[in-house]
């Protein structure tokens, strides 16, 4: 083939390798610029990704969510959760819909599984990447929070067209980053 | 002839003419018949290789860096970042293709490096936004914006981390029923280009390592996808691979490159050899087969397409074998027709199932060592040992047999492999 085509097309084809990262990008500002905020109670532990670094795996205090009788789920199914905010201020999933709900903040999630009247939910929530070092003090801060006092860490959280992009991970009151550069001053 | 033979046999013939042997003019002829021969040289081949090992070190330690996730950077930060690397391996790619365009070791090398650049900006912009670990997205969207340069930039890199990638995501993909299948569309993608390697001297290499590559991609994809919906369906499925791979192992086809096809037999003739070995063992016949199928859907056609293809595929290159006399190739090539007579029969005796496989291994190793003997082969005639002592002592765990008898087939299998080895060696040296 001519050199002057396949270098078009190779112009073509880094078109595309930059428009796909930018997408990323430009879809998770909006979230982030416009997306309604929430607050979700979470369980960070430490796990480790060759790619993408060090991340605090968080685990959703609620998962298993009220579904209507009926309703037929299956193991990998998309859904929509319906957020709702409880009297603390912290977001729960009050139910499940199979069509995006136009008046309601909802996430979009896969099922896990269904046990009698609940629906168990994959939810797109589930790692906070952190400085190589600052993951694994992050577990240890949250283990010895959780010992003293009740399990209050939570994530920052906002949502959009049902996606959500994570904000920030406090635990006691404190943002976790801040948690951790504290713990190395003192 | 191979080129090896042809740059021996150029440079015999000076000496040949002094001696005698023969006449100049005859010399020139011959140099004639076989034409220059075209050396990509061994420079080229080490340009290669270390051009293309430095750009995947440095890729990787660019991705390492990104990965210790430097939280005092801002988020524009990081997203000039995520796309610097980016840029900075396009620009790469398009400065090697105007400039160099002839060059094989700066395509590689740039478009190993590219496709790496590719995964560490997704990675990076997974990091700041903290995008889950989806169903294999990442995986998939990363491996789909290479696959081009391999077409672009006749670099073959980029198809194995291709290859490599799009079995992950089938792994990751394993529960759902429909998605694995995407894996042979996925990986037929690369296949142009591999048909398009082999032809071609300078990519004898890179041909043999993306063959070596594909079978084991191949094996793990086909495992994946295939076979969820009849429990002896991986009898047919990997007998019926790998015989196909042996087979492709050993045809001959002018004007095609040879190294590629190494990866296959080995791999093929090895998958083979085990795979008889265990139709030979009693539990496969009577526990391994399932009840009926169980039937639903797209999902169980394709899956039945897909197996009957691969072994219809399978019988074909068997008999090509036979029309072309290749003993060893036809008698390694012959198991999934053996895997399909068994079946049929092990509805009603599954010992006769096993005794196919029993008489099958003892043909395939006493050929073996027939046609070492006949041809002075030590390596195949010990191959073909090796085989029968792997089935005899198979044979003497799972039978009841009084030990005396047991130690006699074991003292005789001794010394036959000595007396062989000895006479062999012998013939050898004679014939030096």
């Amino acid at each position: 083939m001519n050199n002057k085509i396949l270098i078009r097309l190779f112009l073509c084809l880094a078109l595309a390798q930059l428009s796909v990262p930018a997408a990323m990008i430009f879809k998770r500002e909006m979230i982030l610029k416009q997306g309604e905020q929430f607050k979700f109670k979470a369980a960070p532990v430490d796990p480790y990704d060759a790619f993408r670094g060090r991340y605090v795996a968080l685990s959703l205090e609620e998962t298993s969510v009220p579904a209507e009788k009926g309703m037929s789920l299956n193991y990998g199914q998309t859904v929509y959760a319906l957020i709702s905010v409880d009297e603390k201020g912290f977001a729960k999933f009050s139910g499940v819909a199979l069509k995006p709900p136009p008046d309601r903040p909802y996430l979009r999630a896969t099922v896990r599984y269904t046990g009698g009247d609940k629906v168990n939910l994959k939810l797109p929530i589930d790692r906070y990447y952190m400085e190589e070092n600052a993951a694994p003090k992050a577990e240890n801060i949250y283990r010895k929070h959780a010992r003293r006092e009740n399990k209050d860490a939570y994530v920052i959280v906002r949502v959009r067209g049902g996606v959500a992009v994570i904000e920030s991970l406090y635990v006691g009151g404190q943002r976790i980053e801040d948690a951790v550069k504290a713990q190395k001053g003192s | 002839m191979n080129k090896a033979g042809i740059r021996w046999l150029y440079q015999e013939l000076p000496e040949l003419v002094q001696n005698g042997v023969l006449s100049q003019d005859c010399a020139d002829k011959l140099q004639q018949h076989y034409g220059p021969v075209r050396t990509t040289g061994k420079t080229t081949a080490m340009l290669v290789i270390l051009g293309t090992l430095g750009s995947l070190l440095i890729g990787l330690g660019i991705i390492l860096l990104l990965a210790h996730n430097w939280e005092q950077f801002s988020r524009f930060t990081r997203m000039i970042l995520s796309l610097l690397p980016l840029v900075l391996g396009q620009g790469l790619c398009l400065w090697v293709m105007q400039k160099k365009p002839d060059s094989g070791a700066f395509k590689e090398g740039a478009a190993t490096f590219l496709s790496l650049m590719v995964g560490a900006a997704i990675s990076l912009i997974g990091q700041t936004y903290n995008i889950p670990a989806d169903s294999g997205s990442f995986t998939l969207t990363w491996m789909l914006l290479i696959i081009p340069l391999t077409y672009l930039m006749q670099a073959t890199l980029p198809a194995v981390f291709y290859l490599i990638g799009i079995t992950v995501w089938t792994g990751i993909n394993f529960d759902s029923l429909l998605n694995v299948f995407w894996f042979w569309p996925l990986a037929a993608v690369t296949l142009p280009h591999f048909l398009w390697a082999i032809r071609r001297e300078s990519y004898a290499l890179r041909g043999a390592i993306f063959s070596f590559i594909a079978v084991i991609c191949i094996s793990f994809g086909a495992s994946f996808s295939l076979g969820k919906f009849w429990p002896s369906a991986w009898m047919f499925i990997f007998s019926g691979l790998y015989s196909i791979f042996y087979s492709l192992g050993c045809v001959k086809a002018g004007g095609l490159t040879a190294n590629w096809q190494k990866p296959l037999r080995l791999l093929g003739g090895i998958a083979l050899f085990i795979l008889a070995y265990i139709f030979t063992f009693r539990n496969v016949w009577v526990y391994g087969l399932g009840a009926n199928p169980e039937i639903s859907g797209t999902g169980f056609l394709l899956d039945q397409t897909i197996i009957i293809a691969i072994v219809t595929g399978a019988v074909l290159l068997f008999f090509g074998n036979i029309r072309n006399r290749n003993q060893i190739a036809s008698l390694f090539s012959v198991v999934p027709l053996l895997v399909f007579i068994a079946y049929l029969v092990s509805a009603r005796s599954p010992v006769l199932a096993l005794l196919i496989f029993n008489a099958y291994l003892l043909v395939l190793s006493i050929s073996h060592i027939r046609l070492g003997i006949r041809n002075a082969n030590l390596g195949l005639t010990n191959i073909g040992m090796l085989m029968l002592a792997v089935l005899i002592i198979a044979r003497f765990f799972d039978s009841d047999i009084g030990f005396v008898a047991k130690g006699l087939v074991f003292i005789i299998l001794g010394i036959g492999f000595l007396t062989v080895n000895l006479q062999l060696s012998r013939r050898l040296r004679g014939a030096k």
